[in-house]
């Protein structure tokens, strides 16, 4: 075998003080292969790629690239080198058109410095066609697709003669439509000689695309297998670190009693538009209940009129047959748990110390950790709260007294889940929870024990995997409700899309 | 190690700050040696310089825990310089009018004091929470009310007729405070207070949600917090604080209400806290120094020639070094515990 175009060699990184991102982590990437990388959240995925990157210094080891050892300051350097990486957000200037996004920073100009403005659109225009991309160079970002958006970053890397492709979670935003049409122009890259990096948890998306894949567990290496040569279920079990099983992820289970219901909820913003509008919904016992949608269609306005951070201006939220509508937070986080993906702004604060975060909403509801009528924290109560917390949910924390920021991202996920499944409510609601297999698995764990769950999610093969039923959110409509066994991905697409099913005439 | 941190941060700050100074002063011609000397000697050097160094730090302390409590807790009260002349308002016109024994009256007019401060930083809170009105401009503007208020309470329905310029009469002596030898006992109240702060702000389930919602409120609030009634509780509990400072600078001095008696105490305690990175054990330890050097600065000025408003220059570049010096520290840490990791994780 030739000689691999990236070498990581043994790469440390320490998020100070305690948590180790990467424990020694050597890996190789040949010219010209699709290389997924795959982990749980928290695993050091995104860190092993800002690191080749250069947006993370490593605090030990080496990156050989096109056999030199190389060091790379920040981004700049490493594109210059030929390094590229797509963002997991995108990050385009929306007023601008596509040519000028895929210039900028990196305009051709004129002798006397003007940017040439002909040459600049010429190029862009050039590189669309080689690379067959489909995109119009005059078009406002702003008025463009995600899908589109997320080509145009692609293309500017490409811009920049970059040979190395890093893709954070591209599908993460795309719908399932669209996804299909990346891997196409992924392979095509490929054909052509690029290499590209591909982070995802999907591991549909890893064995159809990529030729080779590298599994990360808490910071270390796993493996490095051959895409043909293994199964899904081989790297889910390298993933998590124990068996996992797939199709019957699910079992049938009768439902109880309604736990949690919405009628005829409406709601408008500040405006006097209407963000909601005739939501009725509910959640039984023991079911998981999915709504899908594409970002912005009122999933963060169905959010809040729940957890009472707005006010419907319609109809009733029941939680255990009772309205709750006008119910103080603390007495619907009697009944309702919260889990949401926005970990630093909804889930926690990350200058409050990990035990500060691991026990809001317990310190009002469960007596334990108070004394004095609630009026006195018990500091050792506490404490071993968040150590049985730790225990329970595998959470990797160094010391219960540090601030929530120093542990990595996926752990604050877990501790957040960890803390609100504590709370042991009826109904748990979950906006974008992190996607991950052993989120999963305590997800259903939890509609075992008979709690009703909602859940909020762009991600379909997420829905389809636990929920029971999906519901699909569209311009603040609910415009679908079915059962998964009598759906697939395909309507619930459309219906996400274009707001009706497909064979009736919008 | 948390704590350690700040100390070191805190000694390294000071430290650098007073060479600094003696840098300054060597270019200038002094002799820093002598004139640290005279600055230590007038603050440390006797009982009696020791006791008024603490009697001088007591309304540094209160308003510095005032400002470090609010801005710890989320709300921008920076009103402890009116609250601080209502409360000692209050005092003034409860010692006018009652004449008690000391053990019934000093805590009357403590409670009025207070009193006093939280009606004055409750008028902020109130317009907060009725008409959305930022704390920030409404406490700093509340200042000059309180300013022109008492100013005008001491040259009309208050004004000892005796006195030359705006005064109040003398309070009956019930409200002057107990003193033993060369102490006075606003520090033992000061004492007192400090560790009612620290046990209401770290130990009570209150204070969690002061901290929580001052460093993420939408956190707290989805949290189950109230943080409406939190704020308000927050902003009346530093209004309290500095109304207290405010009785006791008349209570503890010269029992009478003088014009500018509120001198630069509170705004000098807002920097305190803010030195003090808001927490209540450093708001102490920084008040107490930052009064060492006010104290001490009176007899520098005696005996060399340096002026006394150099002490003013050391505190602005101890307030620079110490806050800038925090991050430096914490990469610096950083750094060092990650390099330990490294090496235990290396192959």
């Amino acid at each position: 075998m030739r000689e691999p175009l990236i070498q990581m060699q043994n790469i440390i990184k320490v998020f100070p003080p305690n948590v180790v991102a990467l424990d020694n982590v050597s890996v190789d990437f040949h010219q010209g292969e699709i290389h997924a990388i795959v982990g749980e959240n928290g695993a050091g995925k995104s860190t092993l790629m800002k690191i080749l990157y250069g947006i993370q210094p490593p605090d030990h080891g080496q990156i050989q690239f096109d056999g030199k050892t190389v060091v790379f300051q920040d981004s700049r350097q490493a594109i210059a080198a030929g390094i590229g990486m797509v963002h997991q957000e995108i990050l385009l200037v929306n007023e601008y058109s596509v040519w000028e996004n895929v210039v900028l920073g990196l305009e051709p100009t004129t002798w006397y410095g003007k940017i040439d403005r002909n040459k600049a659109r010429e190029k862009v225009r050039e590189s669309i066609a080689a690379y067959n991309f489909n995109l119009d160079v005059d078009s406002i970002v702003s008025e463009i697709s995600v899908a589109a958006r997320q080509k145009v970053e692609i293309l500017k890397l490409l811009y920049r003669d970059v040979s190395v492709l890093i893709l954070d979670e591209p599908t993460s935003v795309l719908t399932p439509q669209e996804i299909p049409q990346l891997f196409e122009k992924l392979r095509q890259l490929r054909d052509a000689g690029q290499t590209i990096l591909f982070i995802s948890h999907h591991l549909d998306e890893v064995t159809g695309l990529s030729d080779r894949v590298t599994v990360l567990r808490r910071g270390r290496k796993i493996a490095t297998l051959r895409t043909a040569e293994t199964t899904k279920t081989e790297l889910a079990k390298m993933m998590v670190g124990r068996e996992v099983i797939f199709t019957s992820l699910r079992e049938p289970q009768s439902t109880g009693d309604i736990i949690f219901e919405l009628k005829n909820l409406g709601y408008q913003d500040s405006d006097g538009k209407d963000r909601l509008s005739d939501i009725n919904l509910t959640v039984r016992r023991g079911e998981i209940v999915g709504i899908a949608g594409v970002e912005g269609n009122g999933q963060l306005e169905l959010v809040n009129a729940i957890m009472g951070l707005s006010t419907p201006s319609k109809g009733d939220i029941l939680a255990m047959g009772t309205p709750i509508q006008d119910a103080q937070i603390i007495d619907r986080r009697k009944s309702i748990a919260f889990v949401s993906q926005d970990r630093s702004r909804l889930g926690g604060s990350l200058q409050a110390t990990i035990t500060e975060n691991a026990i809001m909403t317990h310190h009002r509801l469960n007596q334990q950790l108070t004394k004095w009528q609630g009026h006195l924290l018990d500091q050792n109560a506490a404490d071993q709260f968040t150590s049985e917390l730790e225990a329970n949910f595998d959470i990797d924390i160094g010391s219960i007294d540090n601030p929530f920021q120093s542990l990595s991202g996926g752990n604050q996920q877990k501790l957040i889940l960890g803390r609100e499944l504590t709370l042991e409510t009826p109904f748990i609601l979950m906006d974008q929870p992190t996607r991950g297999l052993d989120v999963h698995r305590q997800i259903l764990a939890m509609r075992g024990n008979g709690h009703g769950i909602l859940m909020i999610s762009a991600d379909l093969d997420e829905l389809f995997r636990i929920a029971d039923r999906i519901l699909v959110l569209h311009r603040g409509r609910l415009v679908g409700d079915l059962p998964v066994e009598e759906t697939n991905i395909e309507e619930i697409g459309y219906l996400m899309l274009e707001g009706h099913p497909k064979d009736e005439i919008g | 190690m948390k704590l350690d941190k700040k100390i070191i941060s805190g000694v390294l700050g000071i430290v650098f700050a007073l060479l600094l100074g003696a840098v300054v002063m060597l270019i200038q011609g002094y002799n820093p040696w002598a004139t640290y000397g005279a600055l230590f000697r007038y603050a440390l050097g006797d009982i009696y310089t020791l006791a008024t160094t603490l009697h001088n730090a007591v309304p540094l302390v209160l308003t510095g825990l005032s400002a470090s409590v609010a801005f710890a807790s989320g709300p921008v009260n920076l009103g402890q310089p009116g609250q601080l002349v209502i409360g000692a308002m209050f005092a003034t016109i409860g010692g006018l009018y009652l004449d008690l024994p000391k053990g019934i009256m000093i805590p009357i007019l403590l409670l009025l004091a207070m009193l006093g401060g939280a009606l004055w930083s409750g008028i902020a809170a109130a317009l907060r929470r009725l008409f959305n009105m930022s704390e920030f401009i409404t406490t700093l503007m509340l200042n000059f009310v309180a300013d022109y208020l008492t100013y005008w309470a001491i040259s009309y329905p208050f004004f000892d007729s005796t006195a030359y310029s705006p005064m109040s009469p003398r309070i009956n002596p019930g409200g002057a405070l107990w003193r033993f030898g060369d102490f006075n006992s606003d520090v033992l109240i000061m004492i007192i207070i400090f560790l009612l702060v620290y046990f209401i702000f770290q130990r009570t389930t209150a204070g969690y949600e002061w901290r929580i919602t001052g460093k993420n409120s939408l956190f707290a609030r989805l949290g189950g917090c109230p943080v409406g009634k939190n704020y308000v509780a927050v902003m009346l509990f530093t209004g309290a604080l500095a109304g207290l400072a405010g009785g006791l600078v008349i209570m503890g001095g010269p029992l009478r209400f003088l014009k500018g008696i509120g001198a630069n105490y509170a705004w000098d305690g807002v920097m305190i806290a803010m030195v003090a990175n808001n927490s209540v054990i450093g708001t102490l330890l920084y008040g107490i120094f930052f009064s060492v050097m006010q104290t001490g600065a009176l007899g520098m000025e005696l005996i060399t020639q340096v002026p006394r408003e150099f002490i003013m220059v050391i505190q602005a570049v101890i307030v620079l070094v110490v806050v800038a010096g925090r991050g430096t520290l914490d990469i610096v840490l950083d750094k060092i515990a990650t390099r330990r990791r490294v090496q235990e994780h290396q192959t």
